[in-house]
């Protein structure tokens, strides 16, 4: 994989993802997601993904909303302080929505070691975290219908053990990460798939190894040669990247450190719009389903939109930007 | 710093008013030492955690699980991941290191998380109402909840005091309390037992601030807010399981420089506080 160019369009993309492939999808919550990779996904109509992504954002709840989730694997699914996953909550609370969707509830913690242990090709990994707590309680396991007969899902969810090397603690064995396909945006990628991050990579080095296919836009598509000078911020090696794409504006309506902020009108919109499904499904058609290119959906959203979201490059994001959308105006 | 030794006020006594939310921030931020390493979690933790910094605390070490060591943002971070929270910040880990080292390493002094639910032995529930394969209502899950409940050396707790939230006992317990879920998920058993250190310290409310008996391991008053109106028999009505007061102290209310801090520089949007 370290031929030199990696270049593929956002129109492939949805080549690359299966039904029913175990996804991560990188950044964290409302942090530099590949939402237009997401769009795409959408888009194509994709059906029974198996989110595996560490923790979930909107890309997660927007992937739920348009049917193409079948199983959850996560820590958190949210919005953080902008509102909560109205689509995630109506497929674990409706009972008419019952069984449509498996989630199993992981931690940070374990979310961070269980990728790490993908990575490192092991099987698993001992942690001293989920003692004592629901998630790990036999009789509480969401996917516990699914282990055993799904080759996706581990067959069991943890084991408890004693450590026979040293001073013999009990500690939770839990199942390495295995994704099938890996998404994340960046703010700049070599055309050989060389990964550049800043304001964080959180877990995406680890999930770019571990996954069977990684795929990574960015603002920039640049030459090799431009991130021999950025070594220190290159968090990913393009050995283990597929195909690389062009993407400005790719991560809105998260933010992208020294690029963009949190985009706060969508977020009251899509709030809006995800607490009813029909709601949800005019969303859909208005911001995804009707949109030829990601260029469109950008063009909808409007040029003096993403000019009010630009990032200071000094703070790596916007002063100005109104966080608290029940006294958001319009854009002025 | 205790709250008892704190020096009084020589500009008075705040005679603006404030609401409970507010003293709650800060009764929480007032438990927090100079010097600790802090794990915030999202929500109110970011904003007595920031007030903490521009009071008495001013070189407690701010982590935040998903990117940021020694954070010390100019504007208040609205996730763990936010860029505020990156900008002059000592070092930009990620979770592995966050959490599966300096946390699991025991490194981590406090860890300060808000919730949904907490009962008398401070077991913390951010994951579902009711039964959890058919919950009347879900929340967003763990985050990195649990691990810090489990792992840190002791947590401190905030959330809005309302019989619905403080119950006997959580219908899900996210994160570890005092006595929390045996291994085969039938009974309860003393996070000891099970080998945990660390454990609730205090659980800081709209109505005053509890801790945690050193014997029993229930949840009592250790403080209310009287300078609110606040009595001891509505503290015993909004809370769902029998709770000691007889240890109650009135809180010293907020200083004007606290309230000031909080409002201008802290939260000056109501992002949390909702003003």
């Amino acid at each position: 994989m370290s031929g030199s160019n990696k270049k593929i369009l956002l129109e492939q993309v949805a080549d690359y993802v299966k039904d029913g492939d175990r996804v991560w999808t990188g950044g964290w919550t409302v942090v530099r997601k590949p939402m237009a990779m997401v769009y795409e996904v959408i888009k194509k109509r994709k059906k029974n993904l198996h989110l595996v992504g560490n923790p979930g954002g909107p890309e997660t709840d927007l992937l739920i909303g348009a049917g193409c989730v079948i199983k959850t694997e996560t820590n958190y699914i949210g919005h953080e302080v902008f509102g909560h996953p109205y689509n995630f909550r109506r497929k674990m609370e409706d009972e008419k929505h019952q069984g449509e969707l498996f989630h199993d509830d992981w931690t940070v913690a374990t979310g961070a070691l269980r990728i790490m242990a993908g990575a490192m090709n092991i099987p698993f990994i001992p942690t001293r975290s989920l003692k004592g707590s629901d998630i790990i309680n036999p009789s509480l396991d969401g996917f516990q219908a699914l282990r055993g007969s799904d080759d996706k899902v581990p067959k069991k969810k943890v084991v408890l053990m004693e450590d026979p090397f040293w001073e013999g603690d009990t500690v939770a064995l839990i199942p390495a990460l295995k994704p099938d396909v890996c998404l994340i945006h960046a703010q700049e990628a070599g055309d050989d798939g060389t990964v550049s991050i800043t304001g964080g990579a959180f877990l995406d080095y680890y999930a770019a190894v571990a996954s069977g296919i990684t795929i990574v836009s960015a603002e920039r598509i640049v030459p090799r040669e431009a991130l021999e000078q950025t070594a220190e911020s290159n968090v990913i090696p393009g050995e283990v990247v597929n195909a690389v794409l062009e993407v400005p504006n790719g991560a809105h309506p998260t933010a992208l450190h020294r690029f963009y902020d949190n985009d706060p009108w969508w977020f009251k919109e899509y709030l809006e719009a995800s607490k009813d499904e029909q709601r949800m499904e005019e969303w859909l058609e208005k911001w995804v389903y009707s949109m030829d290119h990601f260029s469109d959906y950008l063009e909808k959203i409007g040029f003096k939109r993403l000019q009010k979201l630009r990032a200071n490059p000094v703070y790596g994001y916007n002063p100005d930007i109104k966080r608290r959308l029940d006294k958001l105006g319009g854009v002025t | 710093m205790n709250v008892e030794e704190q020096a009084p006020d020589k500009t008075g006594k705040n005679k603006t008013s404030y609401s409970q939310l507010e003293m709650m921030v800060i009764a929480s931020s007032r438990l927090l030492e100079d010097q600790e390493r802090v794990l915030v979690g999202t929500g109110l933790p970011l904003v007595g955690a920031g007030l903490a910094k521009k009071t008495h605390a001013k070189d407690m070490v701010v982590i935040m699980e998903a990117v940021a060591f020694d954070s010390n943002p100019q504007s208040l971070p609205f996730c763990v991941a936010d860029a505020r929270a990156v900008y002059k910040t000592r070092w930009v880990p990620t979770a592995a290191e966050v959490m599966g080292h300096f946390l699991q390493g025991g490194r981590i002094d406090v860890g300060y998380l808000g919730g949904a639910q907490v009962d008398q032995y401070g077991n913390l529930n951010s994951t579902c109402i009711g039964d959890y394969y058919s919950p009347t209502k879900r929340f967003e899950g763990s985050g990195g909840a649990s691990d810090i409940a489990a792992l840190a050396k002791k947590t401190i707790i905030i959330m809005a005091h309302e019989k619905k939230r403080f119950v006997e006992t959580v219908d899900y317990i996210t994160s570890t309390g005092w006595k929390c879920r045996s291994y085969d998920g039938k009974s309860l058993v003393y996070r000891w037992e099970l080998g945990l250190d660390g454990g609730p310290f205090a659980v800081v409310s709209t109505m005053g601030v509890m801790k945690f008996d050193a014997n029993t391991h229930k949840m009592y008053v250790d403080y209310y807010y009287a300078d609110l109106g606040v009595t001891l028999g509505e503290i015993i009505n909004a809370t769902g399981f029998d709770i000691d007061t007889s240890r109650a102290k009135p809180m010293e209310p907020p200083t004007l420089l606290e309230l000031e801090l909080l409002r201008t520089k802290v939260d000056p949007e109501g992002i949390y506080m909702k003003y």
